[in-house]
């Protein structure tokens, strides 16, 4: 009896290490697995029982605390896929302008391109050169990727659909901007390196002149809205596009639109990252996912200038014309048809459509299409037109879907605009760029200003 | 064929030139002794009637007896390209002026010409190997120049089989080594 | 690896007794490497002590002036060439090239191979236009063995050379701007070339390395294939030069950064003895296919821009005006093709008499000139050649001095080197 115990305690000690040894990798991250999984599940439910209550009641105290919060995640995590798009788009439409394809094999039409690079990215090795600072190494990307990230907080996306609507919006805004030189600068001096160290300088200097044309030159917009917050500037654009900033302000977007070109470091104004002389500039040491944060904190800078054209001068996110037809929506109230409602119709939508769709592929593929390839083809089209479907109704319904479609349209011709230039002009050399900025942006922002106050202070009278 | 070029190189050369001018095709030839080069090209390059502006080609030659440096040149006045042949450079200590003082495009041809013969040219500020390392020992277009024997120097030293068979490395009792059939002038 | 009983490595016993071990490049004393870096300054340019004037003289270091390699690896220089800049702050206050990276020892083994085999040897030197290097030594090895070429040949070899004239300036035009950072007319003269490339493939049978010149005339006749492409082309050819030109002609920021860069004056193109596009936009007229005709070309009708300032503009718009000529001379050769043989009689194996011989003929960078001497054997004694990007690179040490880094590339890049024929 005792020999027994013994021997099964004995059994159950070993038992651990002893099943875990005779088992294979991919069994051994089974039992991991489930193990952290119940775990997990079972620490959450006693959470949300024991600490929902005290949490929930913090949380409707401090609205405005968790709106923040949660518009700020919302906004640091929407910037990869924001990068991912725009990378995807340079790539696709240099090369169309270039007569070639571009990226056509990974995903359809190359769209998971994007992914692949940051896997890629993800996946090298992590080594800092020999004499570098190994803090500021790492740091610098850190600095310029938050830099531009922050700037988002601040841009109205939609009726609504704002990080938060400072009143000084437009200052922070270009405050944190500046921020990125900052980041380059801790990039070319770290690295150890000649080339980093030309392109760091020649970094700072470009983005530091160009900052000075560029913020003079939204002070004519600041004076005609009143208000340095930019949801107030949208606002005060809104009627018809005839109200847009631009037709008041022409001098103003171009010298805008040339100094935002410096600032996001794109061709032709893009010393910086000269890859035909300096290399890669200040990123020439960097590489893997430090290299992978300059090239995000790049195209969302893009993506950041866009916008802020977008608001200051094309209106943000008013449409550029109403709908002439008045239209009485009333009865359509989809937060009343309830879950099981919305279930239904997701179902009912995809069966009958995919297998209306499946039909329609075989009668125009003429009836050479077997059993699975047309119900493939009939859900993919039937989900495309879903989803265009459900986009249209929320389009109409929702005030906020609107506006956020012609931000995004509107953002993403600038965008487009941008690769479009560094796909057909060559570089600017370094001195040509800076004489530019101070002996030509400079007194035309100034020139700008003074007409502009000249003629507020002469129409208010 | 310009005759009237080989009368008017012998009335400005007439001392200098070593042997007659030899004329084939569209081509004429002269030699001269290394010490006079200077003083030829710079009749060749400047009097009125011969003007010789530009420097086709300046190239090194080992005969297997001798070396030569040979220039090409060529003038608006005549139809023919002109030959100057430095002939008697001595292979074992080959030194001759430079041609850098009215051509400095002489500069890197020399340097090649020094890299691959071994010629010394006196004058030339920049005389260092132009396409082998700098640490390299042999000449390559020497005649005696031997691969495996230079290999044996390298850090790869006997890696493929033909460094690995046994090669003297002093060559120079064997005068048949190197050297072509009919004898090169 | 352990292979050998007892050896470590394969190569650790050499036949001349001399031991491996301790002759790892670490050893050097020359070479400085990371392990350095701690102990002051780390400056590897020049590992050794400095052997001639002109070196002392380049790497002494005034006040505030640094040492930048554009090194062998670099998106911008035209093949594996090292630049070593001084630079004061942004502007180059002295240069020295380094070459030898791609040098392959063509002359040597020019010298061990027979006189067909030297047409393939020679073909790499520059590749880009491989067969003005065939013409200049099948010139010379002509004037060795008095051969006399057909007619048709020398037609057929005009019409092949000057098509691969107007592929290698698209492509230096594409070239040029790359460098000052526009992505799109590389790709265009990609295009162009790539169809001229196709033609010639159909006559030589080979896209970039043709191997078509032979002693006596060329390897292949004109067939129908090349014909109907060729036909193609020309019905196209104006426009599309035309339209490609003006991609650029007319680019303000183009112009801006190659006007007045990197002036070459008259006096010292001679002296550098630079020839072709660089030397016409310097003024000097100077044309090996009429200063010392070969060939056709004293039937052909055809003009020599010449351009007098001598900046990369300058060199530039001569290539694009060159272009138009060859497009002339491609017609007039089309036009005026007589009929005949396409080789001259000669026998299987080539001896030429002992002699010596200088071919020479324009290539898109300048003059190729090939000097061979022949002892009576089947192989070339010497074989010389020279080369138009040699001497053409030269002038960079005089031209860059004074300019900013950005238009190193500027002027490297209208001079138009190619590293295989500089290198050997």
């Amino acid at each position: 009896m005792r020999a027994s115990m013994t021997s099964v305690l004995a059994f159950a000690r070993d038992l651990p290490a002893g099943v875990m040894a005779r088992l294979s990798i991919q069994e051994r991250i089974a039992i991991i697995f489930t193990v952290l999984a119940i775990g997990g599940a079972a620490t959450t439910v006693i959470a949300i029982v024991w600490l929902g209550p005290p949490l929930t009641d913090f949380l409707g105290a401090n609205q405005p605390l968790v709106r923040f919060v949660v518009a700020a995640t919302a906004i640091l995590m929407l910037t990869v896929p924001t990068a991912f798009v725009l990378i995807y788009l340079e790539l696709k439409v240099i090369a169309r302008m270039n007569l070639r394809v571009g990226p056509n094999r990974v995903g359809p039409w190359g769209s998971a391109m994007s992914v692949i690079h940051g896997l890629k990215v993800l996946s090298k090795e992590d080594f800092a050169p020999t004499g570098a600072d190994f803090t500021v190494f790492t740091l610098a990307p850190v600095v310029t990727y938050m830099a531009s990230v922050m700037t988002l907080l601040v841009i109205p996306f939609a009726p609504g659909l704002i990080g938060q609507d400072l009143n000084i919006g437009l200052l922070y805004f270009f405050a944190m901007s500046g921020l990125t030189v900052v980041g380059l600068l801790m990039a070319g001096w770290s690295s150890f390196n000649k080339y980093s160290l030309l392109g760091g300088l020649r970094s700072a200097a470009q983005m530091i002149s160009y900052e000075v044309p560029l913020t003079l030159s939204v002070v004519g917009v600041i004076l005609l809205a009143g208000t340095m917050s930019l949801n107030s500037i949208v606002l005060a654009q809104s009627g018809s596009f005839l109200d847009w900033f631009v037709f008041k302000q022409p001098l103003a977007w171009l010298i805008f639109f040339i100094a935002a070109t410096a600032e996001a470091n794109r061709t032709p104004l893009d010393m910086t990252e000269a890859d035909s002389e300096i290399v890669a500039g200040f990123a020439t040491e960097y590489s893997g996912m430090r290299f992978g944060f300059f090239f995000f904190a790049e195209y969302v800078n893009v993506f950041i200038v866009s916008a802020l054209a977008t608001t200051l001068f094309f209106g943000g996110w008013t449409a550029p014309f109403q709908w002439p037809w008045t239209y009485n929506l009333n009865w359509f109230q989809p937060l009343s048809f309830g879950f099981f409602g919305w279930l239904g119709i997701l179902l009912a939508g995809l069966l009958l459509g995919s297998y209306f769709f499946g039909l329609l592929a075989r009668l125009v593929g003429g009836r050479t299409w077997g059993l699975w390839p047309s119900v493939t083809m009939g859900l993919l089209v039937d989900l495309v037109v879903m989803v265009g479907l459900i986009g249209l109704a929320g389009f109409v319904a929702f005030n906020w879907v609107q506006g956020l479609v012609w931000f995004m349209a509107k953002t993403y011709f600038f965008v487009i605009v941008f690769v479009w230039m560094r796909a057909t002009l060559p570089r600017v050399r370094v001195d040509q760029l800076m004489s530019f900025a101070w002996k030509w942006l400079l007194p035309a922002s100034l020139l700008n200003l003074f007409v502009t106050a000249t003629a507020v202070v002469l129409l208010n009278r | 064929m310009d005759r009237s070029l080989k009368a008017r190189l012998e009335a400005r050369l007439g001392s200098q030139l070593r042997g007659s001018v030899y004329q084939r095709g569209d081509e004429t030839e002269i030699r001269v002794d290394p010490g006079s080069v200077p003083e030829v090209l710079t009749v060749l390059h400047d009097s009125v009637d011969l003007h010789f502006e530009i420097l086709a080609d300046l190239a090194g030659v080992d005969t297997g007896e001798v070396m030569q440096v040979v220039y090409h040149l060529w003038s608006p006045m005549t139809s023919d390209w002109l030959r100057v042949i430095a002939d008697g450079i001595s292979r074992e200590d080959p030194r001759t002026p430079s041609a850098t003082f009215i051509w400095t495009g002489a500069e890197w041809l020399e340097r090649e010409a020094y890299d691959m013969f071994g010629i010394v040219f006196e004058g030339n500020r920049d005389l260092r190997r132009i396409f082998m390392p700098p640490d390299y020992t042999s000449f390559p277009l020497r005649k005696d120049f031997l691969l495996p024997d230079d290999a044996a120097r390298s850090p790869g030293a006997g890696v493929r089989h033909v460094e690995r068979a046994h090669v003297p490395a002093d060559l120079a009792d064997d005068p048949a080594a190197g050297i072509r059939r009919a004898p090169v002038s | 690896m352990a292979t050998a009983a007892g050896a470590a490595h394969p190569w650790a016993t050499s036949p001349s007794g001399k031991s491996t071990a301790g002759r790892q490049s670490t050893d050097d004393p020359r070479i400085t490497l990371d392990r350095q870096v701690g102990a002051g300054l780390y400056e590897p340019i020049p590992p050794y002590p400095t052997r001639t004037e002109r070196e002392g003289e380049f790497y002494s270091l005034g006040d505030g002036e640094m040492f930048l390699n554009v090194g062998p690896h670099h998106p911008a220089t035209h093949g594996v060439l090292r630049l070593v800049l001084k630079l004061s702050g942004e502007q180059i206050v002295d240069v020295d090239p380094v070459l030898g990276y791609l040098h392959r020892g063509v002359e040597k083994i020019c010298e061990n191979s027979d006189y067909y085999h030297v047409i393939d040897q020679v073909d790499p030197l520059e590749y880009i236009s491989s067969l003005f290097q065939e013409w200049a030594a099948v010139l010379s090895f002509e004037k060795l063995m008095d051969v006399r070429v057909p007619r048709r040949a020398e037609y057929i070899r005009v019409l092949s050379g000057e098509l691969l004239r107007v592929a290698s300036h698209t492509l230096y035009m594409g070239f040029l701007a790359l460098d000052l950072g526009g992505l799109t007319p590389i790709l265009y003269g990609f295009i162009e070339r790539d169809e001229i490339v196709e033609m010639l493939a159909a006559l030589t049978g080979a896209r970039m390395l043709f191997n078509y010149y032979r002693i006596g005339g060329v390897n292949g006749d004109l067939n129908h294939e090349f014909m109907s492409r060729l036909g193609d082309w020309m019905s196209r050819a104006a426009r599309q030069t035309e339209a490609s030109a003006g991609l650029l002609n007319e680019n303000e920021i183009f112009v801006r950064r190659t006007r007045g860069v990197g002036k070459m004056d008259r006096e010292t193109a001679l002296r550098f003895g630079v020839t072709g596009g660089n030397l016409r936009a310097a003024g000097v007229p100077f044309d090996v296919r009429r200063a010392h005709p070969y060939s056709v070309y004293p039937e052909l009708e055809f003009n020599i821009p010449t351009r007098q300032e001598g900046d990369s503009l300058a060199r530039y718009l001569i290539r694009v005006d060159e272009v138009r000529e060859s497009i002339k001379i491609i017609d007039q050769c089309l036009h005026g093709m007589p009929d005949g043989p396409i080789m001259a009689r000669l026998p299987r194996l080539l001896r030429p008499r002992p002699g010596r011989a200088w071919g020479a003929c324009e290539g898109p960078r300048g003059m190729m000139g090939v000097y061979s001497i022949s002892d009576g054997s089947d192989q070339p004694f010497r074989f010389r050649i020279h080369d138009p990007s040699f001497v053409n690179l030269q002038t960079v040490p005089t031209l860059l001095p004074g300019n900013l880094l950005a238009d190193t590339m500027a002027i490297v890049a209208s001079l138009d080197p190619v590293m295989g024929g500089i290198d050997k």
